[in-house]
């Protein structure tokens, strides 16, 4: 019940309805995972398990209690999937604070389920442990649901832990994920307070049952405080979504300190307040969840199951919608293009050796761009390289192939070479260029042909063994290249303790599926908008495998050792290499492509120090650089 | 001698008369070069609704060359800035498919997304830079064109999608 709970928290857009009804399963299913986790760890003394967190229920009615829960279930699913507006209902829900005593089960659930005919049934929040506080206060549904509505604007110094309150108070609900360190200090006495009554429990599940109890009992004290000063208490999305944050931010800290059980309660309480969420940032809690959780049982053999269904050909079909959904790439792409081009301007022959040839997206364009050159096209020859497939489909030559066809109708003179290897340290310079005496090299004239060297999102990957990035830029070096442009995301997940790692990916993230909800145009009619949407699901998909990879992987196997552009320049230029300024043509084309884009507003191209990046709002999030052989490593 | 005389004569007469008859009754649709010529001059648009008309103006409004005009004309701005190569661009482009499908892929929404971006900001631009810009989105145009073909060439995929993004909103109320 955990593991699939932690799916579809983290199921995404698709089945907006299953992943409530699943959630609120789930939510309610806290109350009876209390009883199932004691009925998985500990077989017997049921009875008395229950009894002692306070649940009268004979473990010869569970079956019917068992029911009942499904019933409930399609219920509230069929209740939410009739309701108007689906963003008002989960919160209403969610924040609707009309508790019953639990204590009875039984009669609890059947009162749910006559109560059901009135929309919108109220949804108890994790119980408070019977035996500690008694909540009988009885809201009334109707002004509930008219407060929920005024949500967004609510003064937020109702609540006695409430942190800064957010600058997003004016965009209206959506959560700004900026923690400065002073919000930070006022919140972590909380969830200091939170985990050290998690921690002394040394039982296993009931103690993580207790644990979660008494933190759900804190916030249930606490927004009962206000209870007595308003007639309603309302928890608005903004004020989840920060609670959500630090949620995320002290499971993380847990994990760092070892405290898994501590870890695992506050994972599934992520799920609850990411389920009241609406739009990216469900995502974003969703993927973090299930890595969280991920790292949390990576011991069990099911998580190895789950990687051995990895494929490259899945990981190439997830990149193209990434590529289709937003800008990114392209940007990357015609960034990079301009940049080769420009280097190779007056070249007669001229080779690109490409570090990451996935579908060959980025060399139409190019092609397209020297057919056109005053002067006439060049020869091009192409060295695309990529991982080993699993089946026995040969991706880079059929890739070759169409470019090659492209080629030859807009006619230019092509050649392509496709290598495959796991690792680009795997390869060597004389394989992909031969120097020197060797009589394909130089053509009548003797001129040799100026080389360009490609790597966009690949090089992060060779942090992840040690000496291997070295080994490939001395590879680059002995090409001798007249230009390489480099592409890598603007971050830091790389760096100090695995908490620093978790803040700045869940910033990093957060802007990114901001950018993927807010920069989608709208769409003519029903099916492209299905059609982007679709895109959309599986480009965030490509980014919940990143997540997963950043937070859950360690060693030789998290390969997504993204580093800031600052890093990056230092590596190169440690290396030999010295920076090439990216022309203002870059720039203005880079603008351009972005103008095109519906959410637009939001994008923002940046020049800084011949480099341009490219981030949502103020926050840079990918960065083109290109670099030159430095006349001292030359010699 | 006469005879011919008289004939040439006749003829001239009935020439005379035609031509008198034709300057009274002028129909564009004897002059197709002349209606190429015109169509050219409008936006896309306008065009698109003139290949409406009847099955000549459709097929006068489907010709490469009328096309190349309208895009010539609205990317470039008015001034050819991209003649350096002109036919090579025309050949480069007839492969890719033809300017008629540039416009309607790309050129067109691009205009439209643009348009309707900068009326709420504003034209401050001068002609100069609006040229500049015109001239790199023609390139940009083609770049997208170039990627949408590529993608057409593999024939596994329904509906390349790259170009998804520059879909513009159809008010259907």
């Amino acid at each position: 019940m955990k593991r699939e709970h932690q799916e579809t928290g983290a199921g995404g857009g698709s089945g907006y309805h299953v992943a409530t009804a699943a959630d609120m399963a789930g939510a309610k299913g806290k109350m009876t995972a209390a009883p199932s986790m004691g009925m998985e760890d500990d077989d017997c003394g049921v009875d008395e398990l229950l009894a002692a967190l306070g649940y009268k229920v004979r473990s010869s009615d569970m079956a019917d209690v068992a029911q009942k829960l499904e019933q409930l279930e399609v219920a509230m699913a069929s209740t939410a999937a009739a309701a108007s507006d689906d963003a008002s209902v989960l919160p209403q829900i969610a924040s609707d604070t009309v508790h019953y005593d639990p204590s009875d089960l039984a009669t609890w659930l059947d009162s749910m389920l006559s109560e059901l005919n009135a929309p919108p049934p109220p949804l108890p929040p994790p119980p408070p442990v019977a035996a500690a506080v008694h909540h009988h206060h009885r809201f009334d549904v109707s002004t509930a649901s008219a407060i929920t509505t005024v949500a967004p604007l609510r003064p937020s110094d109702a609540y006695d832990f409430k942190p800064v309150p957010p600058p997003a108070a004016a965009s209206g609900g959506r959560v700004v994920y900026g923690l400065d360190p002073q919000s930070e200090m006022i919140v972590s006495p909380r969830d200091q307070k939170r985990k050290r009554t998690c921690s002394p429990s040394s039982s296993s599940s009931r103690g993580a049952e207790a644990g979660r109890a008494r933190g759900s009992r804190t916030e249930g004290a606490s927004s009962a405080k206000p209870a007595a000063a308003l007639p309603v208490v309302v928890v608005d999305t903004q004020e989840t979504g920060i609670r959500l944050v630090h949620a995320l931010m002290a499971c993380a800290e847990a994990v760092q300190q070892e405290n898994l059980k501590a870890a695992d309660a506050l994972v599934k309480h992520i799920s609850v307040l990411a389920a009241s969420q609406d739009g990216p940032m469900r995502k974003v809690a969703g993927y973090f969840a299930e890595a969280i959780a991920r790292r949390i049982y990576r011991r069990r053999p099911l998580f190895q199951v789950d990687r051995a269904l990895d494929s490259p050909a899945l990981e190439d079909l997830l990149h193209l919608h990434f590529y289709e959904s937003c800008p990114y790439l392209k940007f990357a792409h015609f960034t990079a293009n301009q940049a080769i081009l420009e280097a190779f301007s007056g070249c007669r022959r001229v080779h690109v050796i490409d570090f990451g040839m996935r579908q060959g997206l980025q060399w139409p364009a190019l092609l397209q761009a020297l057919a056109l050159r005053p002067g006439g096209p060049p020869s091009l020859r192409l060295t695309g390289i990529g991982p080993p497939q699993s089946d026995q489909s040969d991706a880079l030559q059929q890739v070759g192939w169409k470019l090659a066809l492209l080629a030859k109708t807009i006619g230019v003179d092509f050649h392509y070479r496709g290598f495959v290897a796991s690792s680009l340290a795997d390869l060597e310079s004389r394989m992909l260029v031969e120097r020197d005496g060797n009589e394909g090299d130089r053509d009548d004239e003797g001129e040799e042909e100026a080389v360009a060297v490609n790597s966009v999102l690949e090089l992060h990957r060779l942090l992840s063994r040690t000496g291997a990035l070295e080994k490939v830029l001395r590879m680059v070096l002995a090409v001798r290249p007249r230009i390489v442009t480099v592409v890598e995301e603007e971050a830091n997940h790389n760096g100090g303790t695995f908490l620093d790692r978790f803040t700045e990916a869940l910033h990093y993230y957060s802007s990114m599926f901001d950018s993927l909800e807010g920069g989608g145009g709208q769409a003519a009619d029903a099916g492209e908008e299905e059609e982007q949407q679709k895109h959309r699901a599986m480009a965030e998909a490509y980014l919940g495998r990143q997540i997963c990879n950043v937070v859950a992987c360690e060693g030789a196997e998290r390969t997504e050792r993204h580093e800031t552009l600052g890093q990056w320049r230092g590596r190169m230029a440690r290396a030999g290499f010295e920076p090439a300024h990216l022309g203002s043509n870059a720039f203005k084309q880079a603008s351009m492509l972005l103008a095109l884009y519906a959410g637009g507003d939001g994008f923002r191209v940046e020049e800084t120090d011949g480099c341009l990046t490219l981030g949502w709002h103020t926050r840079p999030l990918i960065a083109t650089s290109a670099w030159r052989v430095s006349a001292a490593s030359a010699h | 001698m006469l005879t011919r005389e008289e004939g040439e004569e006749e003829k001239e007469e009935e020439e005379e008369e035609e031509a008198k008859g034709r300057r009274r009754a002028f129909s564009i649709n004897d002059n197709v070069d002349l209606l190429a010529e015109i169509l050219g001059r409008l936006d896309g648009r306008s065009l698109a609704v003139a290949g409406c008309v009847c099955r000549l103006w459709n097929a006068v409004g489907r010709r490469d060359s009328v096309w190349e005009a309208v895009c010539h004309r609205h990317v470039a701005g008015g001034g050819s800035s991209g003649a350096g190569g002109g036919c090579s661009t025309r050949s480069v482009v007839a492969a890719l498919g033809g300017y008629r499908r540039l416009y309607r892929l790309c050129i067109g929404p691009a205009l439209d997304r643009l348009a309707g971006s900068a009326g709420g900001r504003g034209s401050t631009t001068t002609t100069a830079e609006a040229a500049a810009a015109h001239h790199l989105s023609l390139s940009l145009s083609l770049s997208l064109f170039s990627i949408d073909c590529y993608e057409r060439l593999g024939g596994r995929q329904q509906r390349p999608a790259s170009l998804l993004f520059l879909c513009k909103p159809v008010d259907v109320s």
